[in-house]
This record gives C-alpha cells, sequence and structure tokens, in this order.
C-alpha cells in the first residue's frame, strides 16, 4: 500500500547549526519522524504567498507549531508578549482555508491549531498567564518542558468531550505536555472539545463540517502518544483511496 | 496548478528563537525562492529510504548541497577529509534512481552533481586540493569561488548560460570520472563543472550554486522542463 503523502508546514528562519547562520525553510525533525512512524511521508511546506495549489498534492496536511499568529489577523493590538510569525501567518492562513475547502484531513499543533481558529474568524488570548494567573501552560526560557524527562511543570490533564472525533482519538482524557502563551479564545468555525480541567483553556478543537479537522493546543510530535498522527494518517489513506476510486 | 519541484533536504542540531541545537531539516532559503521565482511550487524532501513513492506528487527534482558522498558508493576507500551523511546518502540515491527511472527533470547542486555523478556509476575526487594544488574552489569558510566556466558549444547548459559565464563554487571534492554521463562545462584548471544526459529529457549537475543568485536560467529551465515544456531551439541547437 502506498504512504499517504503528509505535508508539514514549515518555518522560513533564520537558524544556526556548526558555522552557519542562514535563512533556511527548515522544521524540526520530530513532526518528520511523527509521520514517518505512523505510515506517512512527509513533505515539508514552506511559506509561499503566490498561492495554495500545492493542497492539490497532498493526502493530509499538519500545521505545525511555532511562533504566533498575528493580532491583527482578528483586529486587536498587539499584546506585548506577543511574537508573531507574519510570513508564516500570511502563508498558512489562506493554506488552511483551501485545505478546509478541498476536504484535506487536517491536523494542528499548538500554533496549527490557532491557526485552525483564526482562519475561520476565531480569536485567541494573546497571553494566558494573564487569562488564569499561573505559567503551567509553558515553561521558562531555554528550558525543555517537551523533553521524555521534563518536570510537571508545562504538563497537564485534558479532558474531552464525548461523542466527538477527539473522543474517538483520545478517550475521555489524557496526560499531555505543554508549550504556549496564547490559547483559543473564539474558536471560529470549529467546535471546542478538549479542555485542561484546572483552567478550562481551549486544549482541542475539532471542525463539525469536516471529516478529519483536529487542533491539539500541545505537541504530540515529541511524546510517545502519536495518536492524534495516526488518526491522521488514517483519514489521509482513506482520502486517497476514495480519489483512487 | 505550478509544477511541484522537490528539494532534498539537511539534517542538523539547529538553533534559532528560544530553541537549542533542536535536530531539524533544513535546506537554505535560496533554493525555495529560486524555485518560486522560476515559477515553481516547492516543497522540502527530508531524507526518507522506504521508498520513493513520494515522486507521483512531484514534477521535478532539486538534488542539493550538503556532505560528502560516502565514498563506498563508488568503489573507494575513504580519505582522510572526506565527511558524509548515510541517511542522506540512502534516501537521496533511492529518489534518484526512481526519479531517473521515470524520466522526471533532475537538477543536482554540488553534493547533487556528485550524486548524479555517483548514480551513473562515475567517480569522485575526495579532497580537491590534494589533486588541483589549490583552494580555488573552496577559498575560505562561507567564501564562495568566483570563476569563469567553459561550456561545450551546443550543450544544455551553453544554451541556458548564455554570454555570462561566471559561478561561484565552494566545494572540495570533484567529478573524477562522471560516468555514463557527458560532462559538458569546466573550470579554468579542467575540473569537470557540468554533467549532462542527453539521452534525457532533462538531467543536470552543477557544481557551484545557482540558487543563491535565484539563477533563474537554470531554474527557470528545470520548471519549464518539469511542466512539459519544450525548451527554446537555441537552448538544444545541436542536439
Amino acid at each position: 500500500m502506498r504512504r499517504p503523502l503528509i505535508g508539514l508546514t514549515a518555518y522560513a528562519q533564520q537558524v544556526k547549526y556548526g558555522h552557519n547562520d542562514m535563512m533556511a525553510g527548515m522544521l524540526p525533525m520530530t513532526y518528520v519522524k511523527a509521520v514517518h512512524a505512523t505510515g506517512g511521508r512527509a513533505v515539508l511546506i514552506t511559506p509561499d504567498d503566490p498561492g495554495t495549489d500545492v493542497i492539490e498534492s497532498l493526502d493530509g496536511i499538519v500545521f505545525t507549531g511555532g511562533n504566533d499568529v498575528d493580532p491583527a489577523h482578528w483586529d486587536e493590538p498587539r499584546h506585548p508578549e506577543t511574537d508573531p510569525d507574519e510570513t508564516r501567518d500570511e502563508a498558512e492562513l489562506p493554506l488552511m482555508r483551501a485545505a478546509l475547502a478541498a476536504g484535506l484531513p487536517i491536523l494542528g499543533v499548538c500554533r496549527g491549531m490557532q491557526v485552525m481558529a483564526v482562519a475561520t474568524g476565531g480569536s485567541l488570548h494573546q497571553h494566558v498567564p494573564d487569562l488564569v494567573g499561573h505559567e503551567r501552560h509553558r515553561a521558562s526560557t531555554g528550558t525543555d518542558p517537551l523533553a521524555a524527562n521534563a518536570s510537571d511543570y508545562g504538563r497537564h490533564d485534558v479532558v474531552v468531550e464525548e461523542r466527538t472525533v477527539a473522543h474517538e482519538v483520545f478517550g475521555r482524557t489524557l496526560t499531555v505536555n505543554s508549550f504556549h502563551h496564547q490559547a483559543v479564545a473564539e474558536p471560529g468555525e470549529f467546535v471546542p472539545v478538549g479542555w485542561c480541567p484546572d483552567d478550562r483553556i481551549i486544549e482541542i478543537i475539532e471542525h463539525p463540517a469536516h471529516t478529519f479537522a483536529l487542533g491539539v493546543q500541545w505537541h504530540p510530535e515529541r511524546t510517545t502518544d502519536l495518536r492524534s498522527f495516526e488518526a491522521l494518517a488514517r483519514a489521509a489513506s482513506r482520502t486517497r483511496a476514495t480519489a483512487s476510486a | 496548478m505550478r509544477p511541484i519541484i522537490g528539494i532534498t533536504t539537511y539534517v542538523v542540531s539547529a538553533s534559532w528563537g528560544v530553541w537549542h541545537d533542536l535536530p531539524s531539516t533544513l535546506v537554505p532559503h535560496d533554493y525555495t525562492e529560486a524555485v518560486r521565482l522560476a515559477g515553481g511550487r516547492p516543497v522540502l524532501l527530508p531524507p526518507d529510504d522506504l521508498d520513493a513513492d513520494v515522486l507521483r506528487a512531484l514534477d521535478g527534482l532539486v538534488l542539493a548541497g550538503g556532505p560528502d558522498v560516502d565514498p563506498s558508493l563508488y568503489g573507494a576507500a575513504r580519505g582522510p577529509f572526506t565527511e558524509t551523511r548515510p541517511d542522506r546518502d540512502a534516501g537521496e540515491i533511492a529518489l534518484l534512481r526512481a526519479a531517473l527511472d521515470r524520466d522526471m527533470p533532475v537538477l543536482g547542486v554540488c553534493r547533487g552533481m556528485q550524486l548524479l555523478t555517483v548514480a551513473a556509476g562515475g567517480t569522485l575526487h575526495q579532497h580537491l586540493p590534494d589533486v588541483l594544488g589549490h583552494e580555488k574552489h573552496r577559498p575560505a569558510p562561507a567564501v564562495y569561488g568566483e570563476h569563469d566556466a567553459t561550456f561545450a558549444p551546443g550543450s544544455r547548459i551553453a544554451g541556458l548560460m548564455g554570454e555570462d559565464v561566471t559561478i561561484n563554487c565552494f566545494h572540495h571534492q570533484g567529478v573524477a570520472d562522471p560516468g555514463s554521463l557527458t560532462v559538458t562545462g569546466w573550470a579554468e584548471d579542467g575540473l569537470p563543472e557540468t554533467v549532462e544526459d542527453p539521452g534525457r529529457r532533462f538531467v543536470l549537475g552543477v557544481q557551484w550554486h545557482p540558487e543563491v543568485s535565484r539563477d533563474v536560467r537554470l531554474f527557470g529551465a528545470l520548471v519549464a522542463a518539469a511542466a512539459g515544456v519544450e525548451e527554446e531551439p537555441a537552448a538544444c541547437a545541436d542536439r
């Protein structure tokens, strides 16, 4: 059986490696490995201004984590802690709308989930600590809350609504890692279906009119719990089978 | 829909923003911009040697620059200055062979040209300063060597480059024996700078870095071939 082709949105970012300091199209390998481990073939979709035509060649797409979405997209002034990636916004907001219109299976991870909300008319909380009065959704700068040996800091439970796609994937509860300082306020065309029970921060959204458009606020690609990637691969395989039938 | 051009990538430990030494897949932005400006839609291909199935979504392939090709792939012992990446070799050789099988247009840049050569049964010089006695192909870290190349009259590359034959190099290995490919360009010291396969639709390897100047002559020709557009007669007058 052929592997479904899964697009991963990527950074155009100034990076350093070895003696190099360059502008690169890039993405952490954790996303690539998560796609390959769940039976897909990953390709990176770099930010690209003219169009969304690349959608036609994919069986599924992951909108990956990254910097903040510019609050100008929901008509709000910028919070001092907000650090947007305008290049990715300009590419990914139209790409998200095109992927939804095409019925392409979509997984949104962290920023990717936030792009889902904003692309469909929703909005974000720009700085979660202002809202909930604690920092448990992220860790201090320079530490890695997503490492396998991370402490409880940046790690919490999620409760999932029954009779949803998310419930089929995750069951009633799960424990997740966490590294974000923004969160979905209004989910746009999406529906919130999972929450952090401590503070009601939205952790999962899905699109009610779409076979598979699931957004998660945490980072499954940095864990051994790849159920969200498996679900995407299954949906992408079905799309492929339908398309070639 | 624009032709989709796959670009092979590096895997390195990269740092940016709050992230330090995170294993990442990346390619210099120059490549994606060069493809985009030439009218193609770039996608990046992280190394993966399970199969070459990804080719079904692609119209053309760019083999990007990078570390040395493993000398065992051309039957040589490893030299002291040779630095290889087995994951890239395995993934890219499989991808290249499958692309050649289906006559997909391929542009090889630097390491990519060397990979084309090895896939065609050729061999490489593992450290040019030992062979040529000079460092003009890699003057200093992160400094491109500029020189004029000579191209074979009537070759594809001669048609594409026209009057401006200045090229920018950064490499310490080079093509020794081109295998079944044809050498169509040379540096002043005689080192092969381009290889072509005249028997295929579009197979071109260049030892220099046309992506840095986003050279639309080369990337435009790749995108046109990927779109199935016939070449201008001037580009293939003698073929």
